[in-house]
């Protein structure tokens, strides 16, 4: 499977392409948070492209400015080889919320957006059964969204992007929210619908963060790396449709997907000397970290990624943060894509609790972050440092990083360890 | 009035009522004869007909500043019905105002900053205060008829009634659902499109919550905006308000009962046939999949909806009406929320409101220069007797409602049979029983220095109830068996269970019986009985008096510090009290 170029060769058709586009959105303090650095992509027709990463590398972000509803802060947004200015024209929108109004019915929600293109009635109505009948919900044409599972309803989401015969479907994680079997079964009728010939949508633009849907639906397949998001790496899955989940040359790729995304996310090279800059702080509680550490200590104290996420049912991206942040704090090691138990968080995870709290301190104060906030805490006559401080503290030299979330995880690591404590009325960190 | 807007659409408890009347009409409904349902609305109908021609016969007659009023019972329906006719006009006016008004506020940034300051202040202005300009600018406009006046009427009446609503509607569009409104944005939908498929029904619930709030408290000034003292110049209006004055006046008991049991009535039909069904309408606006458990009902509307003659009627209408024609489809363009000539004439209206702004102020300061330094100092003082006043009378009202409160939300079958009876009481305007309580007060010995914080608490301790009832009944009922299971005793469960988590619904009440009792103490400080003005030094009482000789610019100077204290102490402590119990003590987080 060669890895293709995000951006085309000059001769091919495009639909809609993003060039060199940046996306920034403002903090309250300091510089603004970069979501997006130097994002090319393009869609061709009759292809599905999935973009896939971490949560919090801007997927999202990327679906809506093709859709125009956000602009980037630099870069250019083509549509049909044309600057796009306001609303990307061709296009259906699935929301992994479904977005439905409450207050309307399947066919209101669905000829809602039929009128506002200013179509007949007849028309409007011709249409909105045909949307209906295509997502298989017949006889559901008066129900309202309260009275349908979750699977039902995004099929009244998907009716409604249908209806309006869109030249691409964008679809925002749109079966996370959704049963594992009725999820089965919607990717299958989305890929029936998209591979009948001559027929909108001519393409489909998902994202997702399930490594097998992406691999079961996408043509091409775009590795996205975050904070700031930036596509790592562009992927062709060339395997014939129908897929089977159990092909050899699936799990292949699903295998491969696995290894490019931990050495993406657990990189091997050796780390920085710790404590000499401020290292960024993953959002892991420090619950889930001990909870990691228990599982590898019950399982011989090393055990492959992937199998972690399935074994928990955790999200990729949220396991893979906690594995990165045990492995800031020298809990565990990641050759690979194993994870392997440190013999510090061997002693940890093995201590009475007295001593745990002692050791997780130990190695809290390794880190920048920590040992700065502290020392001043030493300083100060009271002991008592305002929220704020902290912020500004995070703000200046973790510029790229969002300084709330930061500063929540700082928190909930401190407590933990009892290092400091924190009160949420006074906003005042204390020496216990 | 500082009413808290929106709070109260998360518990509002639902009446019940209905089931006594349901069950009176379920025989109706059975035996199928739904001729009776069509005869009972045909009659409605004829009846509001008859009201509308007699309103305008009223309206449009020769301009009579103080009409005599007829004290017999007989005299009664019509008197109420005139009073409910400006009630619901006010609150069309209200309505109205809140829309554009609130629309505005949420959709345009700039003019976001000054509406909504001026709203707060706004709100925290007692009726009184804008009794002179409303009356005298009216009655000149209108020097040969009762329009001036009647408008002045109802002008006052939605001076109570605008403000929370305004505040509901305004808050609601702020905080639609982003996918919610991404879809319209995705999907061009105009102006409006967006506004009735979107705006519309994601405000539908907390406007009609407000919507009752509203209308009660409008109630609660009836009888000083329909009999009023200006100067020499003394204006009455035919309605239920003034004929309760009128009564007390001339202390005709029987006359006094006669027009409490007609609002009492007036205030059961209204909740009946009007909010009842609207509110059970409104439930299909509901963004939550679950949440209440039962259903509301209301017999009301299966009556109407069981109607042959109202199906036949919309029928007909959809018939005669046709179909609206396609719309172009818009171009592509920027999704910009305001085209052109809209943020043009926003431009033109914010300047204008700027304008009116610097000019009312100017104005303002130069009425207030005229104040002379000694009635500054007098008016300082009474503000901090009436500011007394009010906590205390927030304080007492807490004490006795906090455990009412709790033993009814706590017991769903005294929560059934209470609810809406409080919330028929609390619907109640006060002063129109202030001539018993004074009476009372008077037979006890207590002058009205204390007695207006009574007063004062027969009109706003109601709101602190009826909150916490909403609260009790908010409480999982996980927590209530965690507490069983530990056994935590009594006071304990009180201190570690109930009142933190009713306390944010505390917080809500305790801004608007305090809202209200500013409010109040313009009535509770200074009332006439029997023929006598009874008074004692407040705020409130300055307001009055101040108004009833006409002395504007110390009318002024009152109702500015007034304001200005209300705003104060809105700002300086009920928003921190708000702050905290969303932060520390909200169940929904």
């Amino acid at each position: 499977m060669p890895e293709a170029p995000a951006l085309p060769t000059s001769n091919v058709e495009v639909l809609c392409e993003l060039r060199q586009v940046d996306k920034e959105f403002p903090q309250g303090k300091g510089s603004p948070l970069q979501v997006l650095k130097d994002i090319s992509l393009s869609i061709r027709p009759n292809e599905v492209v999935a973009l896939l990463g971490p949560s919090g590398c801007g997927k999202s972000t990327i679906l809506r400015i093709l859709a125009g509803l956000t602009a980037p802060t630099r870069g250019e947004v083509l549509y049909h080889s044309a600057p796009l200015s306001g609303l990307n024209p061709g296009i259906g929108f699935v929301f992994q919320s479904f977005a439905l109004y409450p207050w309307m019915t399947v066919t209101q929600n669905v000829e809602a957006v039929l009128r506002a293109k200013g179509l007949s009635p007849d028309e409007v109505a011709t249409r909105c059964h045909r949307a209906v009948q295509m997502v298989g919900l017949s006889g559901f044409e008066d129900a309202y969204p309260r009275e349908l599972s979750g699977g039902m309803k995004q099929r009244v989401g998907m009716a409604r992007a249908f209806s309006l015969d869109p030249e691409m479907l964008f679809m925002d994680e749109p079966f996370s929210q959704v049963d594992a079997l009725t999820a089965e079964s919607l990717r299958a009728e989305v890929l029936d619908l998209w591979g009948s010939e001559n027929r909108n949508p001519t393409s489909i633009v998902m994202v997702s963060h399930d490594i097998k849907e992406v691999v079961f639906m996408a043509d091409r397949i775009v590795l996205l790396d975050a904070s700031p998001g930036r596509v790592r790496t562009v992927l062709e899955n060339g395997l014939s449709r129908p897929r089977d989940y159990r092909s050899p040359e699936l799990l292949q790729l699903v295998d491969k997907l696995h290894d490019l995304i931990t050495g993406m996310e657990m990189p091997d090279q050796a780390a920085p000397q710790k404590g000499a800059t401020f290292e960024p702080l993953p959002a892991a509680g420090a619950s889930e970290i001990m909870g990691l550490l228990e599982y590898l200590d019950s399982r011989g104290g090393q055990e492959d990624v992937f199998k972690i996420a399935s074994d928990t049912g955790q999200e990729f991206g949220r396991l893979m943060a906690v594995v990165n942040a045990a492995e800031l704090l020298d809990l565990v090691d990641t050759p690979k894509r194993m994870v392997v138990q440190t013999a510090p968080g061997q002693r940890l995870v093995r201590a009475a609790s007295d001593l745990r709290q002692s050791l997780w301190r130990d190695q809290l104060l390794k880190l920048r972050l920590f040992q700065v906030v502290f020392e001043s805490l030493d300083r100060q006559e009271k002991h008592r440092l305002d929220r704020d401080f902290v912020l500004e503290t995070i703000a200046l030299n973790l510029p790229s990083e969002d300084y709330e979330r930061t500063f929540q995880t700082f928190v909930n690591w401190g407590r933990f360890g009892e290092l400091f404590a924190y009160d949420e009325a006074s906003e005042a960190i204390t020496l216990p | 009035m500082a009413t808290a807007g929106g709070k109260l659409e998360s518990g509002t408890p639902g009446g019940r009522l209905t089931n006594v009347f349901g069950a009176a009409f379920a025989v109706l409904d059975r035996s199928r004869r739904l001729v009776w349902t069509d005869l009972f609305l045909l009659a409605g109908l004829g009846g509001l007909v008859y009201g509308l021609v007699h309103l305008a016969r009223q309206w449009t007659g020769e301009m009579r500043p103080a009409v005599e009023i007829d004290l017999s019972l007989r005299a009664l329906p019509g008197y109420a019905l005139l009073s409910l006719s400006r009630g619901l006009a006010a609150y069309l006016l209200s309505l109205a105002f809140t829309l554009v008004y609130g629309y505005w506020a949420a959709r345009d940034r700039i003019a976001e900053r000054v509406l909504i300051p001026a709203l707060d202040i706004l709100q925290s202005i007692p009726v009184l205060g804008f009794m002179p300009g409303v009356v005298l600018g009216l009655v000149g406009l209108f020097p040969h008829s009762n329009v001036g006046l009647e408008l002045a009427s109802v002008i006052m009446i939605f001076t109570g009634q605008a403000w929370n609503m305004t505040f509901s509607f305004y808050h609601s569009l702020r905080s639609i659902p982003k996918d919610l409104t991404e879809v319209a944005i995705l999907n061009r939908f105009g102006f409006w499109q967006r506004l009735t498929s979107v705006e519309l029904p994601f405000s539908a619930i907390g406007l009609v919550w407000n919507s009752m709030m509203s209308m009660a408290g409008g109630w609660f000034f009836l009888m000083v905006s329909e009999a009023f003292v200006l100067g020499d110049k003394d204006f009455r209006l035919p309605g239920l308000g003034s004929y309760m004055s009128v009564a007390v006046a001339k202390g005709d008991g029987r006359a006094m009962a006669g027009a409490v049991v007609a609002m009492i009535l007036m205030i059961v039909a209204l909740d009946q046939l009007l909010w009842r069904p609207v509110v059970v309408w409104s439930q299909k606006f509901r963004l939550e999949e679950s949440g209440q458990t039962e259903a509301m009902t209301s017999w009301f509307l299966d009556l109407v909806q069981h109607s042959r003659l109202l199906a036949f009627a919309s029928s007909l209408l959809r018939r005669l009406v046709p179909e609206p024609a396609p719309r172009r489809p818009r171009r592509a363009g920027r999704p910009s929320r305001f085209r052109a000539p809209a943020s043009l004439v926003s431009l033109v209206l914010f300047l204008a409101l700027l304008a009116l702004l610097a000019w009312g102020a100017v104005s303002l300061v130069a009425l207030l220069r005229g104040v002379p330094e000694k009635t500054w100092s007098g008016i300082g003082l009474e503000a901090l007797l009436t500011l007394a006043r009010v906590l205390l009378a927030t304080v007492l009202g807490t004490l006795w409602t906090l455990p009412a409160g709790l033993a009814i939300g706590l017991s769903p079958r005294l929560s059934r049979i209470l609810q809406p009876v409080v919330q028929v009481v609390a619907s109640f305007p006060a002063p129109m029983l202030f001539p018993a309580a004074v009476a009372v007060l008077r037979a006890l010995g207590v002058g009205l220095g204390l007695g207006s914080v009574v007063l004062m608490l027969l009109g706003t301790q109601w709101y602190v109830l009826f909150n916490v009832i909403a609260g009790a009944t908010a409480i999982p009922a996980d927590l209530r068996e965690a507490t069983r299971i530990y056994r935590l005793g009594g006071w304990q469960r009180f201190r570690e269970l109930y009142f933190p988590a009713v306390f944010p619904y505390l917080v809500t009440g305790w801004v608007t019986a305090a809202g209200g009792a500013w409010n109040a103490s313009i009535v509770s400080e200074y009332v006439s009985y029997r023929g006598e003005v009874l008074q004692t030094l407040g705020l409130g009482a300055r307001i009055s008096s101040a108004a009833g000789s006409a002395q504007f610019a110390v009318l002024a100077a009152a109702i500015t510090v007034m304001a200005a204290m209300v705003a104060v102490f809105n700002r300086l402590v009920w928003r921190r009290l708000n702050v905290i119990a969303e932060a520390r003590f909200s169940l929904s987080r």
